[in-house]
């Protein structure tokens, strides 16, 4: 169905070189043993063809082929429970997120309800199997009563679980030198990256994390200035990261330098996930982003950024767009929309490069997989062109 | 070494993510255990990414929304168009996350 003959093998491979490498663990030192293992392979392939994205090992390719993630394949693995197959029936969309993980453990995602909002092709695609991509939300409550009757010894150990679940994990994946020690507390914290203090394990952006604390805690003795400048001074050595620097000098500017006449200074939450450099570029013919961990020139244009989304604007012919001002907190309430209405269409890459010229951007990806139209594609690498 | 989450997201991670939840809910596994499943299943994606993939796309779309955050781009593309090997796509709307390929390295 979806599933390209290369994305599955290397699909299957890759839960192969899991599963292998996971083995010791299982095996030896108290784990649960190969059963336990061969059950987790069983329900992650199962769960895998059922998303149509594998055709299914050797010995299970005909089932595949013949019911695409339908009900439990005829030559099925006897390991898998059925529970599992059952649990694809009836998705709950609701916990996909829950508001409050870490004081509700036991609404951990059901598989489907992931199914549901990530996946969810209303272009159409015609589902010959049934994972209920429509009915969700009627069944929601049923399920959910179900999954909550289900006596559960393991609720105690809750949160480290959770965290992996939440959104903001992929923006933070980059830390080097995490552990599977560290891995559990620093989640929890990591799930409200912009509003807490630093958990500690971020070591290449201590410093730019603590400014950002600074800017969020509401400021009381007037203080703030030194701050800036100190870490202004540093900035060169340190691998902080350019939005971070560049918030850090409009504020200064801001505050320092330009009366503000044009309403109320931003949020300066709204302000750092607008990446307010984007807006700052005064004609200069090509910016490359791999190169913004100097703040030079953003430090020059940083009095001057709310004239510079205007003149910018002007010059657009998106006529779809509000003027970008202060607002900016519109696109992502957008965006949120389109997330939860919409597919889900995504990438998942690295980039190399990223660059752009007026408002002409350009991008090398690699090492990426894309899930587009309800199919898997893998890449070594890429090139995007996009105007803006 | 390093890892993403990134590829946590994807369909092969998701479904690894809904395994480990179901055996930890129903007490097969611990959570210690499956969050070191989850960080094998990092190593693994990102090295058969690198070593088995050989295939290379074109995107070009209109870019909606982008944004920088954490070592991080998110484009939102509009109608973008995806050319590949065996053959097009086209979407009305995708998102695309990229993590820096030099943390990788480092």
């Amino acid at each position: 169905m979806a599933a390209s003959s290369t994305t599955s093998s290397v699909y299957l491979h890759v839960i192969e070189d899991v599963i292998n490498k996971v083995r010791d663990e299982f095996v030896n030192n108290g784990g649960p043993g190969e059963d336990v293992l061969g059950e987790l392979q069983g329900m992650w392939e199962t769960k895998m063809m059922q998303a149509g994205v594998i055709l299914g090992p050797a010995d299970r390719s005909a089932a595949a082929k013949n019911v695409p993630g339908g009900s439990v394949p005829p030559v099925h693995d006897l390991n898998v429970p059925y529970e599992g197959t059952e649990e694809y029936e009836t998705p709950t969309a609701e916990i996909l997120f829950p508001p409050t993980p870490l004081q509700t453990p036991i609404q951990t995602p059901l598989p489907s309800s992931v199914d549901n909002s990530m996946y969810n092709i209303p272009t159409g695609t015609p589902s010959d199997y049934p994972t209920p991509l429509n009915d969700s939300v009627g069944n929601s409550g049923s399920s959910t009563e179900a999954k909550a009757g289900r006596p559960n010894p393991y609720m105690q150990p809750p949160s480290p679980w959770m965290a992996p679940r939440t959104p903001v994990d992929v923006n933070v994946a980059y830390v080097e030198g995490r552990d599977e020690v560290d891995r559990g507390t620093s989640h929890q914290p990591l799930t409200q990256d912009f509003f807490t203090v630093s958990s500690g394990k971020r070591k290449r952006e201590d410093f730019s994390g603590q400014y950002q604390n600074g800017q969020h805690i509401p400021q009381q003795d007037g203080a703030v200035d030194p701050a800036p400048e100190a870490y202004q001074g540093m900035e060169s050595p340190l691998p902080v990261r350019p939005e971070a620097a560049n918030t850090l000098s409009i504020e200064k500017g801001s505050k320092l330098k330009i009366p503000q006449v044009d309403g109320p200074i931003p949020d300066p939450y709204d302000e750092m996930l607008s990446t307010p450099n984007i807006y700052n570029y005064q004609g200069v013919v090509t910016e490359d982003y791999n190169i913004a961990n100097t703040p030079a020139p953003n430090e020059l244009q940083a009095g001057t950024p709310a004239g510079g989304i205007h003149a910018d604007v002007g010059d657009e012919d998106d006529d779809d767009e509000p003027p970008l001002n202060e607002n900016d907190d519109d696109d992502l309430d957008d965006v949120d929309q389109g997330e939860e209405l919409n597919t889900q269409h995504l990438v998942l890459a690295q980039f190399d490069k990223v660059t752009r010229t007026k408002s002409r951007w350009k991008c090398t990806l690699k090492d990426g997989i894309m899930h587009i139209n309800n199919k898997d594609i893998l890449f070594n690498k890429a090139t995007g062109e996009f105007d803006f | 070494m390093a890892t993403f989450e990134l590829y946590r997201r994807s369909t092969i991670g998701m479904c690894l993510t809904e395994t480990l939840d179901e055996m930890v809910q129903n007490g097969t596994l611990t959570p210690e255990l499956a969050i070191q499943v989850l960080v094998q299943f990092d190593k693994s994606m990102t090295d058969a990414l690198e070593s088995q993939v050989k295939s290379k796309v074109s995107i070009k779309g209109h870019l909606h929304t982008y944004r920088f955050c954490d070592n991080v781009w998110t484009f939102i593309l509009q109608d973008a168009m995806f050319k590949y090997d065996d053959g097009q796509e086209n979407v009305g709307r995708v998102k695309i996350v990229a993590c820096d390929s030099k943390l990788l390295t480092q």
